[in-house]
């Protein structure tokens, strides 16, 4: 009896199936759109196991049946056209930092840069400016994260406290003065949008690192602010900045590394 | 092949085992795994190392959209130089061709027609004026790193291009 009760339910849920599957393939041919709105994107390419030079693919791709960002038309692409496109990215909603690329000559997160509507025009895609490429749209971070390690990104209290001691206090206006600079994500679009960064990208420290430096700078609770000042007294890892604000104008967080700069210049002119 | 012998062929060994060493230090360019491989990677120049792995550098001012306040910077950097090169090559003028060439030189250049000489004098004035005007604003944003906001640069950098047209341009009929 139970068996035949269970066989009824299974009869039945299998129909249900049936009739639910049949349902959406009729509701997927009177919507989807017989019409396409092609666009085409034109991607930096270059294979570290070929010979070739670096070169541009132009890969067609629909709109109506592709997300609305950038980076939904490039997975499109890698899913159906070339699976060797290689790319980085990660949460698709910019916060990750991965997807930073170079997006019709201004660089963006790829998750967060609506494609251009316009067809008659092509989207063009490099990667970040004057990196070392590892393969396509992938650059070689290593030299970031090491100047991002050397401004000691760590808190270091002048009064050391013992473990379960407590907190180090800090005042609501000391913490806001953290505000708009601890929100970076390390994307690399402000620095390897500064022309400065380009031709001095070993000895320059470039806007990300030293608005990080300046975050901890201005944080109260840290203790070794003279220490940091002085290891960015020198003639290239501060003062290659001319001000010339193509920082500020790509953050895509929206937050000011130029300010942070000068905020720094200032210090140490104060000094 | 008969050529090798023990000597040649431990050499063989060295080599090959310095060129992995060296090899894998690159191709740990990418990975920091301790504060001691962080030191080891500070050893080795950057650059050098990239272009030896035949890595190429992606393109910058050839893509690059650049904005007006970076347009503006660059104009400040170009004048600069033409002032020095000026400036130089007026000293230059004077002591090749004696006192008063420079003058001479400057008043034949000027009766040259009207269009040759307004060129001449807004090719002088332009680089003086947007140079003096673009040092103004840096040093205003030095004073004050408050100013340096994207709405506000930008609207600097308009009045700047346009102010100093119009003054060098008012400074040809002098």
């Amino acid at each position: 009896m139970l068996s035949s009760g269970c066989k009824k339910v299974k009869a039945t849920a299998v129909a249900r199936a049936l009739t639910c599957t049949f349902s959406t393939v009729e509701l997927k041919k009177t919507i989807s759109p017989k019409s396409e709105n092609i666009k085409y994107f034109k991607v930096y390419r270059w294979d570290p196991e070929q010979s070739q030079k670096p070169y541009l693919s132009t890969y067609p791709v629909d709109l109506n049946d592709c997300g609305p960002m950038v980076l939904d038309a490039l997975i499109k692409i890698k899913n159906e056209q070339d699976p060797s496109l290689t790319f980085r990215r990660s949460c698709r909603e910019g916060i990750c930092g991965s997807c930073a690329m170079n997006i019709d000559g201004v660089n963006n997160l790829a998750c967060l840069s609506y494609i251009e509507k316009d067809t008659s025009k092509a989207t063009k895609i490099y990667p970040l400016p004057h990196m070392y490429v590892i393969k396509d749209l992938v650059p070689d971070m290593g030299n970031f994260y090491e100047q991002y390690r050397s401004i000691e990104p760590w808190l270091q209290p002048g009064q050391e406290k013992k473990p379960g001691q407590g907190e180090y206090l800090q005042s609501e206006q000391d913490r806001a003065k953290l505000d708009g600079m601890y929100e970076c994500i390390l994307c690399a679009c402000c620095s390897t949008a500064c022309p400065s960064y380009w031709w001095n990208a070993d000895k320059y420290l470039g806007p990300a690192v030293l608005m990080q430096a300046y975050r901890w700078i201005e944080d109260s609770r840290d203790g070794s602010t003279a220490k940091r000042l002085a290891d960015l007294d020198d003639a290239f890892k501060l003062y290659r900045c001319h001000t010339i604000m193509n920082c500020t104008k790509v953050c895509p967080k929206h937050l000011n590394p130029g300010k942070a700069i000068a905020s720094i210049k200032k210090r140490l002119a104060d000094h | 092949m008969n050529a090798l012998n023990a000597t040649s062929s431990s050499k063989m060994l060295q080599k090959f085992t310095q060129n992995n060493v060296l090899r894998s230090q690159m191709m740990r360019s990418m990975t920091i795994l301790s504060k001691q491989s962080g030191e080891e990677y500070k050893q080795l120049n950057y650059s050098k190392r990239m272009k030896e792995m035949g890595r190429p550098v992606s393109p910058h001012v050839t893509v690059y959209a650049f904005p007006t306040v970076a347009l503006s910077s660059i104009t400040n950097r170009v004048t600069g130089c033409a002032l020095s090169v000026g400036c130089a090559g007026l000293g230059l003028v004077e002591l090749v061709g004696g006192t008063g060439t420079s003058l001479s030189l400057m008043q034949t250049i000027g009766s040259q027609g009207l269009v040759v000489a307004a060129a001449a004098k807004f090719a002088v004035s332009f680089p003086i004026v947007y140079h003096y005007f673009a040092a103004i604003r840096h040093f205003m944003w030095d004073a004050k790193p408050e100013m340096l906001e994207n709405q506000a640069v930008q609207q600097s950098s308009y009045y700047l291009f346009g102010a100093s047209a119009a003054i060098s341009g008012a400074l040809i009929f002098i």
